[in-house]
């Protein structure tokens, strides 16, 4: 007789791996990527190509520091640092070649802090990927901002974006100031940002794949740009903005990509709608509040407070009372506590 | 009466579930081997007291084992021969527990049990009892103790869904034994004292649905095709509408459950005086040559389950019951009971024994647990060993054990066994409180 094998129940299971579902992150990542190296050349590629081998790279030392083989390594690995290098790669700007450290740098803080130092996947408490290019953004501010270099393709319209976001301009100075149209934000043609975030479209085809391929669920970033255009147009009283505002700046890689990440968003459904609501709200307030990019603040914001929401909002289980019938109970039992309190002063003042 | 369509549910899971390999195939007697060695325990509760010596001769049909207090069922010899002791012999899931072991003589001499004088409630009830009757879809909970709820019921849900991936067993049954299953249908509701009886059916089994639009008695819903929709919380809820409170049992619902496999018992120990000892099985798998549905006696080997349907040399697995929530066999000198199912031969190509890596809070378990429940919070916090957190945080106490979550886990963990660990050590802790 052969050799029975023994194992829990169930014994047939999916066969969708952590490593299959970060595979299709990846492809989702590649028109995202193309398009940023068609508009913003070879030295967004390189930069790509740094941060992505930094990301691995410390992943596999690290772990080979904990004395783990390269077979096992590789057995086990998901795939999860090179979609963190890729992820901070598109966020970065395009590097002159003389800044090469800066996406080594974040890439080996991403991973090596943000993720390992807390006990590597699904451990971490901030998304790798945002922790690093804040990390960038804050240690080295000066390269951040003149690496932006205007795309090899000009704009549709007659303007050229003149700042980081064009969104800045918008709310400072109104609509007309703006100078670029809502296509060429949309195709990212003409607009200065980062590597991975000017092309709209693409982002989008690649939402689209995570969507159908059951990573991610529709409503997540649907809920996120809402509403974050929606409080854009409160607070600029005007419905105009609401296009603009949903797309410009890192918002749509931000609610795709970023905000989406498994680990760092709430596990069951309406503590994750409550997450992207806030989140939204953060994102367009945080926009109207200064002049930098904030989409990565807002989702390092709402990353610390997940576990939270994970306590206090729990689906109920299959059979718990309605919750009418839950406040009702709930109003009766004070209603009868204070009639209690109330027949117990009475029998002392008797 | 015309079928229904059941109340829409739409958690769960879809599992591939490879029925066509034995659907049509019809039930055939397994010759039972020339030693079978019969649980004292088959059921939910205490284990029956052997009431046979050594040596002694007895008919098919005879009672060797009396049931052992309220909780508890007869035990009948499912051969005619010689008692060759009682002895110490491994269960399907590893424990150890005491056999009456016969020597088969082959001639089948039967003994039957006492003719009933009338068919009233609790003549029946009686007669439930003692024939030794248990739930045969799994939980062996004696059939007499959940027919006499301390509620008041008003229905009787018949369990027909046969969600478990492979299994036909209980489909034959209604194709091959309508009017039997019909029967025994009628007399659980009688004993019950209810007259609103609802059948819930699959929508994978069109044909069952069919024949079963012809009673007038009963209403057929069409379930919808989903694991786990045999479920007793879930299998009410489709069926009538109720929900089942938490914590509570069906009865809370008005509602009393029962599988086909027992309505044709009580037919068969009702009407043709015969005690249960043998059950409907079905064989099958993708690593079995020929898989077939079986009509086995109690205390049959699963080997010779094996041997009658051939096993293709690269079989990797054996289990016992469907492969959602049945144990996998270390080896097959096990013996079926009350409670088996099926036997189920696996390829490699079919199983999963992946080792499990680090959760990453993917969510997708709480998005198909039909309870509603956090199975990686249980997780989590079992494997810190904080059990009182778990059951607040993720609600361990209202899991069914379905395996839904284990099942889509893209990480491959160990709900199930963290969540039954969870509940044990709750227990322990209850226990000496």
């Amino acid at each position: 007789m052969n050799t029975v094998q023994i194992s829990g129940t169930p014994h047939t299971r999916k066969h969708r791996t952590t490593r299959g579902i970060m595979i299709d992150v990846l492809i989702a990542l590649i028109p995202a990527t193309i398009a940023g190296i068609v508009y913003f050349g070879a030295r967004a590629a390189v930069t790509i190509a740094i941060s992505m081998f930094a990301a691995v790279a410390t992943e596999w030392v690290w772990l080979l520091c904990k004395k783990k083989s390269f077979k096992e390594i590789w057995e086990q690995y998901d795939f999860s640092s090179s979609v963190t290098g890729l992820l901070l790669g598109l966020t970065l700007p395009a590097f002159e070649y003389k800044y090469f450290y800066i996406p080594l740098l974040s890439a080996v803080f991403a991973v090596g802090v943000a993720k390992m130092l807390f006990g590597g996947t699904g451990k971490n408490i901030v998304n790798p990927a945002i922790a690093g290019r804040v990390f960038a953004f804050i240690s080295f501010q000066s390269p951040m901002v003149s690496g932006w270099m205007t795309p090899q393709y000009a704009s549709l319209g007659n303007a050229v974006a003149s700042s980081a976001t064009p969104l800045t301009a918008m709310l400072g100075q109104g609509l007309q100031s703006m100078g670029v149209t809502s296509l060429d934000l949309f195709l990212g043609t003409g607009v200065m940002g980062c590597i991975g975030e000017t092309c709209k479209l693409a982002l989008l085809v690649g939402g689209i794949y995570l969507v159908c391929r059951g990573v991610i669920k529709w409503q997540w970033p649907v809920i996120y740009i809402v509403m974050t255009g929606l409080i854009s147009c409160a607070m600029g009283k005007d419905m105009a903005y609401f296009v603009p505002s949903i797309l410009s700046g890192g918002l749509m890689l931000g609610a795709i990509f970023m905000a989406t990440d498994y680990v760092t968003s709430p596990n069951n459904k309406w503590a994750s709608y409550v997450y992207y609501t806030v989140l939204g709200i953060i994102t367009a307030l945080l926009r109207f509040g200064t002049k930098i990019e904030v989409v990565s603040f807002a989702i390092l914001l709402m990353n610390l407070i997940v576990p939270l929401l994970n306590m206090y909002i729990r689906p109920r289980p299959f059979g718990a009372a309605p919750i009418p019938q839950v406040i009702k109970g709930k109003i009766a039992a004070i209603k009868e506590k204070a009639a209690a309190k109330k027949q117990a002063k009475e029998g002392d003042a008797q | 009466m015309k079928a229904r369509k059941g109340k829409f549910f739409a958690k769960g899971i879809h599992v591939p579930d490879n029925k066509a390999l034995s659907k049509d195939v019809p039930i055939e007697t397994l010759e039972a081997p020339d030693i079978v060695a019969i649980c004292v325990q088959q059921h939910i509760g205490k284990p029956s007291i052997p009431v046979v010596e050594t040596g002694a001769d007895v008919y098919m049909g005879q009672l060797i084992a009396k049931e052992a207090g309220y909780i508890g069922a007869n035990v009948y010899s499912s051969v005619s021969g010689t008692v060759m002791g009682v002895e110490k012999r491994k269960n399907i899931n590893g424990t150890m527990s005491d056999y009456i072991v016969i020597q088969n003589d082959h001639h089948y001499r039967k003994m039957e049990l006492e003719p009933l004088a009338d068919r009233e409630p609790a003549t029946i009830k009686a007669r439930i009892r003692e024939a030794g009757i248990v739930g045969m879809g799994g939980a062996g909970f004696p059939t007499e103790v959940k027919l006499s709820p301390k509620q008041a019921v008003d229905s009787l849900v018949i369990n027909a869904a046969e969600c478990e991936p492979y299994l036909t067993c209980d489909y034959r049954l209604m194709l091959e034994r309508t009017d039997d299953v019909a029967a025994g249908i009628r007399l659980l509701a009688k004993a019950l004292g209810v007259d609103k009886i609802y059948v819930g059916i699959e929508a994978n089994k069109p044909d069952a649905v069919a024949l079963f639009e012809k009673y007038d008695d009963m209403q057929v819903v069409v379930l919808k095709k989903a694991y786990p929709m045999g479920s007793e919380k879930h299998l009410i809820y489709s069926c009538t509408g109720r929900k089942v409170p938490v914590g509570k049992l069906p009865a809370d619902a008005g509602c009393v459950v029962q599988n086909v496999a027992t309505a044709v018992a009580v037919y068969e120990a009702v009407e043709l005086n015969k005690p249960l000892y043998e059950r409907v099985m079905t064989v099958s798998g993708k690593g079995c040559i020929h898989p077939k549905n079986l009509l086995v006696k109690f205390g049959t080997g699963f080997g010779a389950l094996r041997d009658s349907c051939g096993e293709k040399p690269e079989a990797a697995m054996f289990v016992a019951g469907g492969p959602m929530m049945g144990p996998a066999m270390a080896s097959t000198d096990v013996y079926t009971t009350k409670t088996s199912s099926g036997f189920l031969m696996l390829l490699p190509e079919e199983i999963d024994v992946r080792e499990p890596q680090a959760c990453v809070n993917c969510g997708k378990c709480a998005d198909v647990c039909p309870m509603n429940l956090l199975p990686m919070q249980i997780d989590f916090y079992t494997q810190a060993g904080q059990y009182d957190l778990a059951a607040k945080f993720g609600g361990v106490a209202n899991c069914i054990s379905c395996g839904c979550c284990a099942y889509v886990c893209p990480s491959k963990r160990a709900l199930t066994q963290s969540i039954t660990l969870c509940k044990q050590k709750l227990n322990e802790r209850r226990q000496t409180k």
